[in-house]
């Protein structure tokens, strides 16, 4: 398809940068300056595609720079690293580092933490549904072998740690919040984001129960998780956290080395 | 999952996520629903739970926008596969792509461009419909696009191509009227002499939407109600091929519901006329 790619390619080259725009006139019949004008209509729409993917992906970023930074930020984001897919739920991916490194983030450090939030936030929305947790299988199990197991987590289940407060600001701009508008600014956090059935729940935890949650999707035993988690943090009671963990099918399956994963 | 089948003188709308929960509450009286298949190239979730409760209800179109099958360098494989898998588990009634391209060289921009209307661009176009009816064994409709950019090289028209395609590749079409009324009015030329290239057995769909009216020529929102010119033409249409599942598509500036049951019971009103106009 010779002349076809060399056509697609120049106007390829047209609808990335108006500058550019000579080569695909070669191809097009009619006005050429009319032509100008309707490859714009094209410009336009790609830039609004694609920003306003970034902006469903992100949308408490987008609350927080405003819209007009917002689109600014989208269009230099688009043009450093373009959409690469027809499908643009998977745009966006590195916007995180983007915004981390940018001129915004002098004036809000946090921003890049945030968006990684946000993009753990987006890709567990549509992760698989996770299995129903078996509780009675796992107290069926003689207490020895219960210290090796290991959890089966669902997917999308992600940690975020950040120097700054990054769950209470995302929580502040989510629409049914209906807490108190102010952000406790002296210590970091750490943010679980996982499935609890169809709702994509955001949590803060404390540095054992992060511990243990990332040694035990790493493919700890129970007994070595819980081993980090006190390392970190001598008085983490992990018991709440489990609990609400396998309630919610976070924790949806254990796998007690001589059984199958359930 | 029960299993339902689309008619003929099926009205549909688009199924978007603001509606989700009316649709369900109400369950208007609707021939089917049609959503955007990339909008679920998901493994699960909540988006993923909606549409296997809608397709438990209607007859569901899955409507992809981002294969782009008419790029020159290749066939986005990945992307068919998501969709492959996407059809086999909703198993959907209709299942539909553009005559158009969006990505080249690894960069996609995620719009429909048109196609040179050339013996090359169809001879690509089969291939690529051959390959994509082969992995979903089953046949696949072809949307006619609208266009703001007309190219030199043409052999023939846009629905003469179509006609083509369809001939050779057994893949239904899908007419998108206000695309061809858009690009009737861009490039000056007669929407309603086109219908005349298209054999009715080849009609699987038709998509009725709103444009917007600029200085630079109409521009396809989706974004507005149907227009009384397309509205003639559907009309005509109807005439010709008879009654085909019919969508209003609506995806800018979304309207409430109800303007959309508004739409759907205007278009559903003339196929009933037609239907009886061909009993009579």
């Amino acid at each position: 398809m010779p002349d076809l790619l060399e056509c697609q390619r120049d106007l390829a080259d047209a609808l990335c940068d108006g500058r550019e725009s000579a080569r695909a006139a070669r191809w097009l019949a009619g006005d050429t300056l009319l032509n100008e004008r309707r490859l714009a209509i094209y410009r336009t729409n790609v830039a609004a595609a694609a920003t306003k993917a970034l902006g469903a992906a992100y949308p408490v970023i987008q609350q927080v720079v405003g819209n007009m930074l917002f689109d600014e930020l989208a269009r230099e984001y688009q043009s450093r690293a373009p959409s690469s897919s027809g499908d643009l739920h998977e745009f966006g991916s590195t916007f995180a580092e983007f915004v981390g490194q940018g001129n915004v983030a002098r004036s809000l450090p946090y921003l890049g933490d945030l968006a990684r939030l946000e993009w753990a936030v987006h890709r567990a929305y549509g992760a698989a549904d996770a299995d129903l947790f078996d509780a009675p299988a796992l107290a069926e199990l003689p207490a020895h072998r219960q210290s090796t197991i290991r959890f089966a987590w669902a997917a999308g289940t992600t940690l975020i740690a950040s120097p700054f407060p990054i769950v209470q600001i995302w929580r502040i701009h989510q629409v049914d919040f209906d807490g108190e508008f102010g952000v406790d600014w002296s210590a970091g956090e750490v943010a679980l984001v996982a499935r609890e059935g169809l709702r994509v729940a955001v949590h803060a935890i404390g540095a054992g129960d992060a511990a243990f949650i990332a040694s035990s999707i790493g493919g700890s035993t129970l007994d070595a998780a819980a081993e980090r988690a006190l390392a970190d943090d001598p008085g983490c009671a992990l018991a709440r956290l489990l609990q609400h963990l396998m309630t919610t099918n976070v924790i949806c399956g254990f796998n007690d080395e001589e059984g199958p994963m359930e | 999952m029960a299993m339902t089948t689309i008619s003929e003188s099926a009205v549909g709308i688009g199924l978007r996520q603001p509606h989700y929960r009316e649709v369900f509450e109400r369950r208007p009286a609707l021939g089917f629903l049609e959503v955007h298949s990339e909008n679920f190239f998901l493994d699960g979730g909540a988006s993923m739970h909606a549409l296997e409760r809608a397709r438990s209800a209607y007859p569901i179109s899955l409507h992809g926008v981002g294969l782009s099958l008419g790029s020159a360098d290749t066939l986005a494989e990945r992307h068919l596969a998501k969709l492959q898998r996407l059809v086999e588990r909703i198993e959907p009634d209709l299942v539909s792509e553009h005559l158009a391209w969006g990505s080249v060289g690894g960069r996609h921009f995620n719009d429909l461009l048109p196609m040179p209307l050339t013996h090359e661009a169809l001879a690509l176009l089969s291939a690529r419909v051959d390959r994509v009816q082969s992995v979903l064994k089953r046949p696949i409709l072809i949307e006619n696009v609208s266009a703001y950019v007309a190219y030199i090289d043409g052999d023939m028209s846009e629905t003469t191509f179509l006609a083509e395609l369809a001939q050779r590749t057994g893949c239904g079409l899908l007419l998108d009227l206000n695309n061809l009324y858009v690009n009737a009015v861009n490039f000056g030329f007669d929407p309603f002499a086109g219908l005349t290239d298209l054999a009715p057995t080849t009609i699987g769909e038709i998509h009725l939407a709103g444009h917007t009216r600029t200085d630079v020529g109409l521009i396809d929102t989706h974004g507005t109600r149907v227009c009384d010119d397309v509205w003639s033409l559907y009309d005509d249409a109807c005439r010709r091929f008879g009654p085909r599942p019919t969508l209003i598509e609506w995806d800018t500036d979304l309207p409430t519901l109800d303007v959309l049951l508004g739409e759907a019971a205007t278009a559903a009103s003339m196929v009933a006329r037609c239907e009886e106009a061909a009993h009579a």
